[in-house]
């Protein structure tokens, strides 16, 4: 992993779309090396690779898919009551290029 | 130098099914914006995704003709990245473990011959809503939010635009074929992602990739590589570097058009979807989804040929879905599938291009144009039936009233004219009777042809064939 | 002592008896919930109360919900009623739909009195993070103590003697914590167990929903009436419900209990120590047999490190619907990032955002192996670790907290042992998806203390015996602030 930067940190939380304040940073970047160290530590646990990565808390598998069966659809009016920009029963933004 | 092309492409297929694929909402066409969503396809909080059975079917019905080994085990991760039209902020695919993976497809390349283009993977996701775009500002349509898809990949096995073409016809026949997918490129319902590179002969290295994206036709993906293939060599000679870019096909001037430079690989920082807890599909599950999927374009092709079908005819009658599904009620009583099919090609087609219409709206039930056509195997001139066939286009009546209402009757042969004829013939063409002797099938063509430049039509065909079979047998 | 300050069995029975009404129980949970003054609720839902009070009907006497006002943290859907999990990104967000548990618990006619606080979209664990500022610990009158979190306001409704129930969601122990804190029962099943349809996501593979309760034998009628596979959560278990109420009395002798002696070692407060030792004693005298078991520090120590990365991995990617655009403020701008951005920068605490920058910095290709897939790994480590001791023993067992509940000025050391395993330890229940249930040990300087059992998974029924057991050797069941008990430890 590539040394923690002020810098790397701003572009992460751009491309999660925010911003936050310079001292919130600063904040951040010591969090960051708590918590690499610790994450670093962790690497060091025996036998630890030999573990396949956990998604669900236990071994569990289901058999059954839901059944292709369409059910009704929100009305048109309902489905955009919560958007804040609309136009003609579509959500409006500002014109989408690339 | 001379450089070989490494062509790979990317498609994705819309599937038709009822539903979405992680949504109940209706997977319908519509044209009122924003009447075919559900909860989920809006992100809204809490919702959670529901795979949905008829796509996994499909999927495995897809992956089966590709020859893919199917993952039995199937499982979702999340792609995440913002867009405008990703309600989510994340998408869910299939990255780490498709559904299907190694496969391929036989398609014809330019010489003729079959080649194998192997197929890396197979996955199941969803498509994003619909962008529309005005001057200043632009509208989003959730009904397309959701709508199943799956991605076929290729390897770099493709070498030029016809070999490519032929792949992405194949797999358009495929999908139509299991109804997994309309198929319709002009309409987005398949779209096709064309990578390509060019490297010197002999080279076992990639040359730097363009990506030609929006390609709306077979045609435009033949012309559009081939062109591409032109560009990147020029380049290459000349000694100017590729880009990586992509590009897209301008149809007007038939040439592909920079879109934008790729900078650095984005970021989608995969990993396994947690709302999804794998799903184990059973032995019979995959077995039936298989078993259970309507004929192929392939299979359908060998069995027309057995049926008695040219190539040429089969491929126009199953060139689309409809036709082959009216040939295949027309020919199922009929005493010559050949007969139906001649009379689907020319006497149909004709009538649904001169008015313009499609084979919903063709007014005769394939049943009487068997009927039709089995007349003309009864004796009928062909002439007749065609007769008759235009009088049931506007005449909502059994067959055999309109033959009676036409006043039509089976000219009774004159065996005894045909035999005198077929004898006069004989006897006037000593050289014409030894070349048949001789093994020349031919002949026999020019002493029947003779005949019936003469007669008229006078005989039918069939019987007249007949005829000088056995006396040239005599002689 | 009003009737609504019982558990829901006796309130039940009032009911039944007609000492009380509905309209009366629901009304004074009503008033109680406008006096209280610890920041608990996002929405007093008094309209829909008395709505619902009004379609009540008879009383219904095998029904122990029918009338029974309760809460549901702010980060469950509830159809037309704003719902914004604290949290401004959702300022005004009215759901379409109800959440599972909700429809649920209508369905049964308990009847929803308030939306409480919670940490902004679930993420924290001190009850300061909502955009209602902090929520205060109603067994601290002098406003000095956190309650805990994430679910504060459920935590601050049940034991303050608004409602008998309310429903939080657990990701680490933000159920279970707070549950310690303010002397509550605090159950969270095990994953599947409870639907989470409707539940807004912080970390999916992490998530539970969990309740308060100030009894056992509550906390088995709820898990009853909530648990069950449900068709809009393909993560919901199809084991069958089974009749948890059953299991409240039954004897727990011949149970194991493992204690986890890393955790009691890091603790270095006398009297959770001595408590906690003299339950033991009284454990085992109901015949339990109670070891004293090495887990492992490392492993356990690790866990807040691994914890952070998961859930803030997961976080990132469900929290990346919160654009302004679809639900939430629309604060426009020049291009679609622009909107974003804007309704996120503002929408967002700095803590969320350290949070998810955190999260996706993990979730980076190239970070991937070294924090994401590691902290996974880990997670598989110890739940096999966890695994091993359940092989042997019923229950692992530890105090829930090493403390009382936390000042608000306090600074605890984030790298001590005491901070990373005594504080943390918790989230094994949800690295394991294993029931996890936290009940009222003792008092300190008149502040609870609380332990916690945790069983195998989808051994609920063993899991509400013990606790009930435990009931008899704290003496603490039915706590709240206005009714206190003695305690026996």
């Amino acid at each position: 992993m590539e040394k923690i930067t002020l810098e790397l940190l701003k572009d992460a939380a751009h491309r999660m779309m925010f911003d936050m304040s310079e001292s919130e940073y600063e904040t951040l970047l010591g969090e960051f090396a708590t918590l690499t160290k610790q994450m670093e530590a962790i690497g060091k646990i025996g036998g630890l690779d030999e573990y396949e990565p956990m998604t669900f808390p236990f071994d569990v598998t289901v058999d059954c898919l839901r059944e292709d069966v369409p059910e009704k659809p929100l009305d048109k009016e309902e489905a955009l009551a919560n958007a804040g920009s609309k136009l003609d029963g579509q959500i409006k933004l500002p014109k989408v290029v690339g | 130098m001379n450089f070989e092309a490494v062509i790979g492409l990317e498609i994705h297929v819309e599937m038709k099914t009822a539903s979405k694929m992680f949504s109940s909402a209706p997977n319908s066409f519509s044209t009122q914006p924003n009447t075919q969503v559900a909860l989920l396809d809006m992100a809204y909080p809490g919702t959670m995704p529901l795979v949905n059975k008829q796509a996994v079917i499909n999927a495995i019905r897809v992956c089966h003709a590709l020859h893919m080994d199917i993952d039995q085990l199937v499982r979702f991760d999340r792609k995440n990245y913002f867009y405008a039209d990703l309600p989510k902020g994340f998408q869910i695919t299939q990255q780490f473990h498709p559904i299907g993976s190694e496969g391929y497809l036989d398609v014809e390349g330019k010489d003729g011959k079959l080649k194998r283009i192997r197929i890396e993977r197979l996955h199941m996701e969803e498509d994003t809503c619909k962008q529309l775009h005005f001057p200043d500002y632009s509208l989003l349509d959730y009904n397309r939010a959701g709508v199943p898809l799956v991605e076929i990949v290729s390897r770099p096995d493709i070498r030029d635009g016809t070999e490519a073409m032929h792949y992405v016809e194949n797999i358009r026949n495929i999908v139509v074929y299991s109804l997994v997918s309309d198929g319709k490129m002009e309409e987005g319902s398949l779209r096709c992602d064309v990578n390509i590179s060019l490297r010197p002969y002999g080279s076992d290295k990639f040359g730097t990739k363009v990506e030609i994206k929006n390609l709306n036709s077979l045609k435009n993906i033949e012309e559009a590589i081939d062109y591409e293939i032109k560009r990147q060599n020029a380049l290459l000679l000349s000694g100017t570097p590729i880009n990586q870019e992509t590009r897209r096909f301008d149809e007007a001037s038939k040439k592909t058009i920079l879109m934008r430079v790729k900078t650095s690989a984005v970021d989608y920082k995969y990993f396994p979807e947690p709302n999804i807890v794998p799903i184990r599909l059973s032995d019979s599950f995959v077995e039936d989804a298989i078993s259970s999927c309507p004929e192929l374009y392939e299979q359908k092709k060998e069995r027309y040929l057995s049926m008695g079908l040219s190539k040429t005819d089969a491929e126009i009658i199953l060139s689309d879905l409809d036709s082959a599904s009216y040939f295949e009620k027309a020919a199922k009583d009929a005493k010559s599938a050949k007969t139906v099919a001649n009379f689907l090609i020319v006497e149909v087609n004709g009538y649904l291009n001169k008015n313009a219409v499609g084979l919903s709206e063709f007014p005769l039930p394939p049943e009487k144009l068997g009927e039709i056509a089995s007349l003309q195997e009864d004796g009928y001139t062909h002439k007749q039936c065609v007769d008759i066939f235009n009088y049931l286009l506007n005449n909502d009546v059994p067959v055999e009233q309109a033959r009676k209402s036409l006043g039509i009757e089976k000219q009774v042969e004159d065996l005894s004219l045909m035999l005198k004829a077929v004898t006069e013939i004989l006897d006037a063409n000593p050289q014409s009777v030894a070349d048949f002797k001789a093994g020349k099938d031919r002949a026999k063509g020019f002493l029947i042809g003779q005949i019936m430049k003469q007669y008229k039509g006078k005989f039918n065909p069939a019987s007249l064939n007949k005829m000088m079979e056995e006396e040239l047998g005599k002689r | 002592m009003h009737i609504l300050d019982l558990t829901i069995l006796e309130i039940h029975q009032a009911l039944v008896e007609k000492r009380i009404t509905a309209k009366e129980l629901v009304l004074e949970s009503l008033r109680r919930a406008k006096e209280n003054k610890d920041n608990a609720f996002e929405m007093i839902t008094e309209e829909e109360a008395l709505r619902q009070l009004s379609e009540l009907g008879e009383v219904e006497e095998d029904n122990p919900l029918w009338g029974i006002p309760f809460c549901l943290k702010d980060n469950f859907s509830t159809k037309g009623m704003e719902t914004t999990a604290s949290s401004n990104v959702l300022n005004g967000y009215t759901p379409l739909y109800d959440a599972t548990v909700y429809q649920k618990l209508r369905e049964k006619k308990a009847i929803l009195v308030g939306k409480t606080t919670l940490d902004e979209l679930a993420m924290g664990g001190s009850g300061t993070t909502g955009h209602k500022g902090k929520t205060y610990n109603p067994w601290d009158s002098s406003h000095t103590r956190q309650v805990g979190g994430s679910s504060c306001g459920s935590a601050v409704a049940v034991s303050s003697g608004i409602v008998p129930f309310a429903l939080g969601s657990d990701t680490g122990d933000s159920v279970r914590k707070p549950a310690s804190l303010a002397g509550l029962v605090g159950m969270k099943p095990s994953w599947g167990r409870i639907s989470r349809y409707g539940l807004f996501p912080f970390a999916p593979s992490l998530d539970h929903v969990a309740y308060f309760t100030r009894s056992a034998a509550d906390s088995a009628i709820l898990l009853s009436v909530l648990s069950g596979r449900d068709e809009h959560d393909a993560t919901s278990s199809f084991k069958p419900v089974e009749d948890y109420p059953s299991y409240i009395g039954k004897p727990i002798a011949g149970m194991k209990i493992a204690v986890l002696n890393d955790v009691v070692n890091t603790i270095s407060d006398k009297v959770v120590l001595d408590k906690f030792n003299k339950s033991l004693t009284e454990l085992e005298k109901l015949g339990a047999k109670v070891d004293r078991v090495d887990f492992s520090p490392e492993l356990l120590g690790a866990i807040y490190a691994a914890y952070m990365v998961i859930s803030c991995a997961e976080a990132t990617s469900n929290d990346a619907n919160l654009d302004g655009i679809k639900f939430g403020p629309y604060l426009g701008g020049n291009t679609y990032q622009e909107v974003m951005s804007n309704a996120r920068t503002a929408g967002f605490s700095e803590l969320i955002k350290r949070r998810f920058v955190i999260g996706s910095f993990s979730l980076m290709a190239e970070n991937q192996d070294v924090l994401f897939r590691r902290a996974q790994r880990l997670r598989a480590k110890i739940v096999e670790r966890a695994n091993q001791v359940f092989e042997e023993y019923d229950f692992i067992f530890a105090p829930a907290a090493p403390s009382i509940a936390p000042l608000f000025s306090g600074n605890s050391d984030r790298l001590s042992d005491e901070y990373l395993i005594a504080d943390n330890h918790l989230a094994l229940g949800n690295f394991g998806g294993f029931p996890s249930l936290t009940l009222p040990l003792g008092f300190e300087d008149g502040m609870p203390l609380g332990v916690n059992f945790t069983g195998r998974p989808f051994e609920e029924g063993k899991l509400l015996a013990m606790a009930e057991a435990f009931e008899s050797v704290s003496g603490l069941s039915g706590l709240s602030v206005i009714n206190r008990k003695g305690e026996k430890l």
